[in-house]
């Protein structure tokens, strides 16, 4: 049997071919993601692992809030390293400062790194301690002094000797370039930019003069390294903490791990939708082939194949094309990795490179998913073929499988609404993994039920083409009406792809609408001052909100701050304003107490905190700042939900005096209305390249590309699943030739002309595809509103349905159908008409 | 290879090849029912060469697929030697056609994808048994398929392609082969071969065949005539002559 099996592959490689490309293209994905994650995650690893490589003990600041690599620690004084320097054992020890510093290049803009912090930090002239060494130059001695690191040197074409302007957390400032420094081997810190100072002059510009961030102490060789820990401890005062430089590395390595594996999860679902999409494309390949090979299967069961070698055959050619694609998309997984962050980095975020890892997990996840997609795939149209009797063979009625039909829709219906309740459930609950069960079983349900609609619907959209044709348009629909089952299985590829377009479109509109009616709910200003990187801290110089506040016409402004504490035992972000012209600047639709409790020191809430956690104004709150530790703050008012704003608000004076080195995010500014303001603001902020002004228009515009930007990437990441969707249809097409061979030879013989029968071919293409871009619009637009409406609470207002977009979609699929019969199409007319006639 | 009169004497006696007993076999429902098999009784000896004929739609391909295990009749019992297959599960019935019956078809119905030579030894492939080397190279001798094994069936020509079912039909040695029209689509040089091999492999080898066939020549090669009519066995002749046959076909169609 197992001969059939193989000799049956080989004979067609074609159809096969292009099944197999579905499994390829989800697996390279899949493997992509892997081998891209894993390759970043060991270049973090080695990265931390050198640049900690000596230090044997850390000394820092408890961690205030959050734990490991997130935590907030306040720094400790700087009196602590005599104390660490006099620890018998203790070989050297040496305190740094690290903190905000951004180059500006030749041209008068910031060097921006796409998402790597732009780093000011500290010189340690000590080699046993420090990794970072001069290549080329002398370290900083004087306040004017800096060291930059030679991956940014070279490629902003600094020398040694060079003037450069630095932002920082006060006003810009200029330095000299008296060194040039690498990490060990590595010429910048994973695309991260380095300033090194003097101690002095760091500690000045981070704001934390007498204080260090943390303290590096190297143990004397032969030092019995617990006692010595042990003794630093004893000597540390309260809130200060000592930990081995294992702990760190592996405290730093973790929390990118735990980055990067939000990220690959995120890659991974589009590699599962890829591959999901593909399960169709299978299950339809394989119902075709075994259709086709009735006969022979029939034949092989009168010859004593018994059912269950019926099932294996089928089922071992389904494993044999997933393993063999499965292979090759492993193969590709690599390139795809490049690929991808090719993708990523074309959008703006940059990644360190390193060397490629591939990992055992990556080829078993890989073999596992590709092998189970394709046999899962294959176990319904194997089941076809084991019912096949074995007369199919001798006789020469065709033998009818509709009886199933009714079972199929009930069983449609069944899954349907199953995953109607799941993704209730999954959304109001919310749990993601509900919402995703939910729309995987609406999707099957939906394809099962699709045969019912086939018929007519294919009557309808081949109308236009039977009308715009004539005879080859009323073929083509008349030969999708025929099979409704297949043709509803073919479309539900492109059903699924394009209903997670839908999705994405919807929500995508959805937030954008509901961005910018919330930045027209919040603010009233003019003008907003704000970082010009969107990848960045976001925060800029303590000296701009007053010199952008002092520009003539500027008649109100408003700092803003953005930051974290601890409400209620949870880290939340919460804002700070400055309170005196608040009115004229920010809008807050109070719902209770007065937004003027600010100043006292209260604490604004929204509707939405205040409704779940049952808070009055007047009621007293836990709260946790990481500078002035645990207290309790007064619910002042409470304002309605405005996502801009967010959920907690504090004054300004109440944040700066709680926070270690507050730094504004943003300054709203009203004028009087004169159009020169906005330049006069400009000119203000020449200094800080890093900051620009906006008014509210291009503010929203701004935020809207933002969000547009992020669906561009979501579309590119779909597109896999769409791509393997088209192929599909070319595959189901190309089967439906073959399998006419003898009706287009007839056509031909009585006079059809090959444009004519590829005019056939190319409608029921089209009508294939946009019945499946029709229902799959549909049933994305309703999922895509069940979603925004479950996250009406979250800050998204507005539902949106974009209509234009969808009918750009469903044109976009009536092309794309167009494009997958080129193939077909060709083939079909060049078949040879007496060959077509006498195939039988 | 070849059995002694004897030996062949002593199997004609034993139980039968095959034989039905009050077989029915309805299709449709209602008005449109249609009896293909009326209360067919009939035997098929061991060691014999039987010659099933009938007008089209008398019944023979109902009779020989319910009698091979291929179709389930409606009512009645048959009986491969003294096995009742009406009470048989899917695979039973599978293993059963397997092992014991052989099939020769008018359109050949050999696998496109496997050569000769596979397609000959797929019964006993599929059986997880070990070829009887011996037996295939005699069968492929007598067939006189030899230089064509590593040939695919589109490359070989309807003659060469049906003895090659002939042979896949007697690898495993079966109890009984139905032939449906096995000359149905073979020139006249090629039904001659195809139907003296047949009689050969009665005489010589003592194999058991049913054929099923339109053509009263091809019919005298037969040890016996059974002749079928509207579902019901209607006449039989001994030792048929290509006259007598087409002298009885006349007379059951008056």
């Amino acid at each position: 049997m197992w001969r059939v099996t193989i000799k049956g592959l080989l004979a067609h490689k074609l159809r096969l071919g292009l099944t197999a490309l579905a499994i390829v293209l989800g697996v390279m994905f899949i493997a992509g993601t892997f081998v891209l994650t894993d390759t970043l995650n060991n270049t973090f690893q080695t990265l931390f692992g050198n640049i900690y490589q000596k230090i044997d003990f850390q000394v820092r600041g408890v961690a205030e809030f959050g734990s490991g690599g997130n935590a907030t620690r306040n720094p400790i004084p700087e009196s602590i390293l005599p104390t660490v320097r006099a620890v018998p054992g203790v070989a050297a020890a040496q305190g740094s400062v690290e903190g905000y510093a951004q180059f500006i290049g030749h041209d008068g803009k910031a060097i921006s790194t796409g998402g790597a912090p732009t780093l000011g930090l500290s010189f340690d002239p000590n080699a046993q301690i420090s990794e970072l060494r001069i290549v080329n130059g002398t370290a900083p001695t004087t306040p004017h002094d800096v060291v930059m690191d030679l991956g940014t040197a070279q490629k902003y074409d600094f020398k040694v000797g060079d003037q450069v302007r630095i932002l920082l957390s006060g006003p810009t400032q200029t330095f000299t370039i008296t060194g040039l420094a690498r990490f060990g081997t590595a010429d910048n810190l994973a695309g991260a930019t380095l300033a090194a100072f003097d101690i002095p002059t760091a500690q000045r510009l981070m704001g934390e003069v007498g204080q260090f961030d943390f303290i590096d102490v190297v143990a004397s060789q032969g030092a019995n390294k617990a006692t010595v820990q042990r003794d630093i401890a004893q000597s540390l005062p309260r809130g200060v903490e000592v930990v081995t430089g294992q702990t760190v590395v592996n405290e730093e390595t973790s929390a990118i791990s735990q980055a990067l594996g939000f990220f690959s999860t995120a890659l991974l679902v589009f590699g599962f939708i890829a591959l999901f999409v593909g399960a169709f494309t299978i299950l339809n390949t394989f119902s075709i082939i075994v259709g086709q090979r009735t006969k022979e299967l029939a034949l092989l069961r009168i010859v004593g194949a018994s059912r269950r070698q019926v099932f294996r055959s089928v089922l071992g050619e389904a494993a044999i094309v997933g393993l063999v694609s499965s292979l090759i998309g492993l193969g590709l997984g690599v390139l795809a990795a490049i690929g991808l962050e090719a993708l990523l980095k074309g959008f703006g975020i940059t990644l360190p490179s390193g060397p490629i890892v591939f990992e055992a997990r990556t080829v078993i996840v890989c073999l596992v998913v590709g092998v189970g997609v394709t046999v899962v795939s294959a176990i319904s149209p194997a089941r076809r073929a084991v019912r096949i009797a074995p007369v199919a063979a001798v006789s020469e009625q065709q033998v009818e499988y509709d009886i199933s039909m009714r079972r199929r829709f009930t069983w449609g219906a069944v899954i349907t609404l199953l995953g109607v309740l799941s993704l209730t459930v999954g959304l109001t609950e919310p749990a993601i993994q509900l919402v995703g069960l939910g729309a995987l079983l609406i999707f099957v349900g939906v394809a099962r039920l699709a045969p019912a609609v086939a018929r007519p619907m294919s009557s309808v959209i081949g109308r236009p083409l039977a009308r715009l044709l004539g005879t080859s348009g009323k073929l083509g629909r008349e030969n999708s009406m025929r099979s409704p089952r297949r043709t509803a299985q073919t479309a539900s590829a492109l059903m699924v792809g394009l209903a997670l377009v839908s999705v994405i479109a919807v929500f995508g509109a959805s937030v954008s609408r509901s961005t910018t009616s919330s930045i027209d709910n919040a603010i009233a200003a003019d003008l907003i001052v704000s970082n010009s990187n969107n990848n960045g801290p976001g925060a800029f110089s303590t000296t701009v909100p007053k010199a952008v506040s002092s520009v003539p016409g500027v008649t109100a402004s408003t700092v803003v701050y953005a930051g974290q504490f601890e409400f209620k035992q949870s880290i939340e972000n919460l804002k700070a304003v400055s309170t005196y012209h608040l009115s004229k600047t920010l809008i807050l639709n109070m719902a209770s107490g007065s937004a003027g409790s600010l100043a006292a020191g209260d604490l604004l809430i929204d509707t939405t905190t205040a409704n779940s956690n049952h808070l009055t104004v007047g009621d007293r709150v836990p709260v946790k700042f990481a500078l002035t530790g645990n207290s309790t703050m007064r619910v002042g008012g409470i304002f309605q939900t405005n996502s801009l704003i967010g959920s907690y608000l504090i004054s300004d004076a109440f944040y700066v005096s709680h926070v270690q080195n507050p730094q504004p995010g943003a300054v709203l500014l009203t004028t009087d209305g004169s159009p020169s303001v906005e330049q006069a603001v400009n000119r203000a902020l020449a200094p800080y390249p890093n900051v620009q002004v906006q008014s509210r228009a291009q503010f929203e515009e701004a935020e809207a590309s933002q969000v547009n930007q992020l669906l561009g990437l979501v579309y590119a990441l779909l597109a896999l699943a769409v791509l393997i969707a088209l192929i599909g249809i070319v595959n189901t097409l190309m089967l439906s030739v073959f399998e006419r061979t003898h009706e287009i030879g007839l056509l031909r013989a009585v006079g059809m002309k090959r444009r004519q029968i590829r005019a056939m071919i190319r409608s029921e293409s089209v009508i294939l595809a946009v019945f499946g871009a029709v229902i799959g619009i549909v049933v994305g637009t309703a999922l895509g509103i069940a979603l925004v409406s479950s996250l009406h609470s979250q800050g998204i207002t507005d539902t949106v349905v974009p209509g234009s977009s969808l009918v750009i979609f469903l044109i976009l699929a009536a092309l794309l159908g167009l494009v997958a019969a080129g193939w077909p199409a060709r083939r079909a007319a060049r078949l040879d008409v007496l060959a077509a006639i006498a195939a039988e | 290879m070849a059995l002694t009169d004897q030996e062949i004497t002593n199997q004609r006696e034993a139980t039968p090849a095959a034989h039905a007993i009050d077989l029915r076999k309805t299709y449709g429902m209602g008005q449109a029912t249609v009896n293909a098999l009326d209360g067919v009784n009939v035997t098929f000896e061991r060691g014999r060469f039987t010659a099933v004929m009938g007008p089209s739609g008398s019944g023979k391909s109902t009779l020989m697929h319910c009698m091979a295990g291929l179709d389930r009749p409606t009512s009645g019992q048959t009986f491969v030697g003294d096995l009742d297959i009406g009470h048989l599960d899917d695979a039973a019935l599978t293993q059963m056609r397997r092992d014991r019956i052989g099939f020769v078809f008018q359109s050949f119905n050999l696998v496109p994808t496997l050569t000769a030579g596979e397609n000959i030894t797929l019964p006993a492939d599929l059986a997880g048994r070990k070829v009887d080397q011996d037996w295939f190279d005699y069968l492929v001798k007598q067939l006189g398929i030899g230089d064509r094994l590593h040939h695919r069936p589109s490359e070989m020509s309807g003659g060469q392609q049906q003895r090659c079912a002939c042979a896949r039909a007697l690898i495993n040695r079966p109890d009984l082969v139905f032939a449906d029209e096995p000359t149905g689509n073979l020139d006249s040089i090629s039904t001659t071969e195809m139907l003296s091999f047949l009689k050969q492999s009665v005489t010589e080898l003592g194999q058991s065949i049913v054929m099923v066939t339109h053509d009263p020549r091809g019919a005298s090669y037969a040890d016996r005539v059974v002749f079928l009519a509207d579902g019901n066995v209607v006449d039989e002749l001994e030792q048929p002559t290509a006259d007598s046959v087409l002298e009885r076909v006349r007379t059951l169609g008056s």
